[in-house]
């Protein structure tokens, strides 16, 4: 902050250099970030959750009910439900996804208070900052809480900021801004101009994150050189593309007969079971076990207490339940998960 | 940096929900179309995921809806579909006058060491794998930034790793279980019928 003042008082005659300066020190700003989690703009903040403990995340998921429910709230009296039950199925499967969209909203604003408490404060502190961020929370005001909603708006302008001046444009309107950064310093014999200076932060990030590659492609940590590393990550990612294509080959094989056998069960099923399980019919397709998993449960849950049959078009009602539906499949699918990533045929048949 | 179980789970929820839809369309087909109806709902599915941060997942959505529109609309209901299919992508811009200017520069410059050489065929064969890298991952000619590129390319390889994992469990449980399930449903039935 002293030194921005700094060059701030001297900006008349060393514009440009100024400007290089709070540029690679956004570049190693960004960097250090990465270390922690990739930079939202284009990672998507899913790999600052790769850093959170799983058990974490969940939490931070599942901590914004009310924002949800008003957003279910919205669907449920904008979207009229027809009477046709696979219709109504489907709908029901969209406001779950809203809501999880929802839901992961609230989790990226959650992920700011965690994960980069310093650099939010330090936005905090700076009045230019929120002005420019007053339209984007406008944008945005769905959500019913408004600190969260403040957190994501300067995140985002946060990001944009950062975004913008990789691509190096709009300088000007950036330079009015003071912007949090890094000094960076030139060692004995290396170039002091400006020009070098971002060349250099700007491998130094490039080798950044090619180390994080290499941590990531299996067997690619031992080779020394980039054009190795980078034919190895090829061979990866090629690779990782033909398995998808060999899977989905096997399951397309596999698929017909369990279509078939599900599809005459539903056909002999009465209606009601049809409407309220849609849970199951959803499984149906891709996971076997687990649609015996669910629809066992579900059976518990219909002798317990009788389902809610009756669509009604009340928006809340309903889609709470969805929720509901929804959270414990989650739960469902964690435990496989973390369980059993690689499903042995004896583990199914001991579980079944 | 491994694919959490939080993305599995939010990857299968999608992909499932892309092959309910996918359902009326692919029950009486062949097996070659029902494969690319799972692969195209699973890509589908890991595209959405970002919900259009990154470049490549916009990428793929927008290559994935030229060939099957509807499922793509459909899946993405959630998520402003049509911004993210409509959304032009970056264009590289490359000016032709600055291209030439620079190539006669590197053509003047004839005289170099040794050492000078070297550097220069290594820094080559850099970009030219790194050309290679840019046709592998999907929307990779829009990136015409290096770093911008890596940082796609991490978050692409995370993110082919969740489906692969994701498919690889199914399958197995779906070529296991399969028997299971038939003896299972039956039984299912006839308490029903009961």
């Amino acid at each position: 902050m002293d030194l921005t003042g700094r060059f701030g008082g001297r900006s008349g005659d060393g514009v440009p250099f100024r400007e290089a300066t709070a540029l690679e020190s956004l570049h190693l700003d960004g960097d250090d970030e990465f270390r922690q989690m990739v930079p939202p703009g284009n990672g998507g903040g899913f790999t600052a959750l790769l850093e959170l403990p799983p058990t974490q995340a969940v939490e931070l998921l599942h901590s914004s009910p009310s924002s949800s429910q008003a957003t279910h709230h919205s669907l449920g009296t904008l979207t009229t439900f027809p009477s046709n039950s696979v219709l109504m199925e489907r709908a029901a499967r969209f406001s779950v996804i809203a809501s999880e969209q929802q839901q992961q909203n609230g989790n990226v604003s959650g992920e700011t208070t965690t994960s980069s408490v310093p650099s939010v404060e330090r936005i905090k502190n700076e009045p230019a900052e929120t002005d420019s961020s007053q339209p984007l929370i406008s944008d945005q005001a769905v959500s019913p809480c408004p600190s969260q909603n403040n957190r994501c708006g300067k995140r985002k302008d946060f990001d944009k900021k950062v975004k913008s001046s990789t691509n190096k444009k709009n300088k000007s309107s950036e330079e009015n801004e003071k912007l949090p950064y890094v000094h960076v310093r030139a060692r004995r014999g290396q170039a002091t101009d400006s020009h070098s200076l971002a060349e250099r932060a700007r491998r130094e990030k490039i080798n950044a994150r090619m180390k994080l590659l290499q941590e990531l492609v299996p067997g690619c940590d031992k080779i020394q050189g980039t054009a190795l590393v980078l034919d190895e990550i090829i061979n990866h990612v090629q690779s990782l593309q033909r398995q998808v294509e060999m899977l989905s080959m096997r399951l397309a094989s596999v698929n017909p007969r369990v279509d078939f056998n599900l599809d005459t069960i539903l056909a002999s099923e009465n209606a009601s079971l049809m409407d309220g399980s849609f849970n199951g019919t959803a499984m149906q397709l891709a996971w076997p076990h687990q649609v015996m998993e669910t629809e066992q449960s579900y059976h518990h849950r219909q002798l317990q207490q009788p389902p809610p049959q009756q669509w009604s078009l009340d928006g809340l009602n309903q889609t709470v339940w969805g929720r509901e539906e929804d959270q414990d499949h989650g739960n469902d699918h964690n435990s496989l998960m973390i369980g059993s990533a690689n499903l042995h045929p004896n583990q199914v048949k001991m579980e079944l | 940096m491994q694919p959490t179980s939080l993305m599995k789970e939010e990857f299968l929820k999608k992909w499932q929900m892309g092959l309910q839809i996918y359902r009326p369309l692919i029950d009486n087909t062949s097996v070659s179309e029902r494969r690319k109806a799972i692969k195209l709902s699973a890509d589908v599915a890991m595209a959405s995921l970002r919900r259009g941060t990154t470049c490549w997942s916009r990428a793929l959505i927008q290559k994935t809806a030229t060939e099957n529109n509807f499922l793509v609309r459909q899946m993405l209901s959630g998520i402003k579909a049509e911004t993210l299919i409509n959304k032009k992508l970056p264009k590289v811009m490359c000016h032709r006058k600055i291209v030439r200017r620079s190539k006669k520069n590197f053509m003047r410059r004839k005289s170099r060491s040794v050492s000078e050489e070297v550097a220069a065929k290594a820094r080559k064969l850099i970009k030219r794998k790194t050309q290679g890298l840019r046709n592998v991952v999907p929307g990779g000619e829009f990136m015409n930034n290096d770093v911008l590129l890596i940082q796609e390319t991490l978050d692409y390889i995370v993110s082919l790793q969740t489906q692969v994992n994701v498919m690889r469990s199914i399958v197995d449980a779906a070529e296991a279980g399969i028997e299971r399930t038939a003896c299972y449903l039956e039984k299912l039935k006839f308490t029903i019928e009961d």
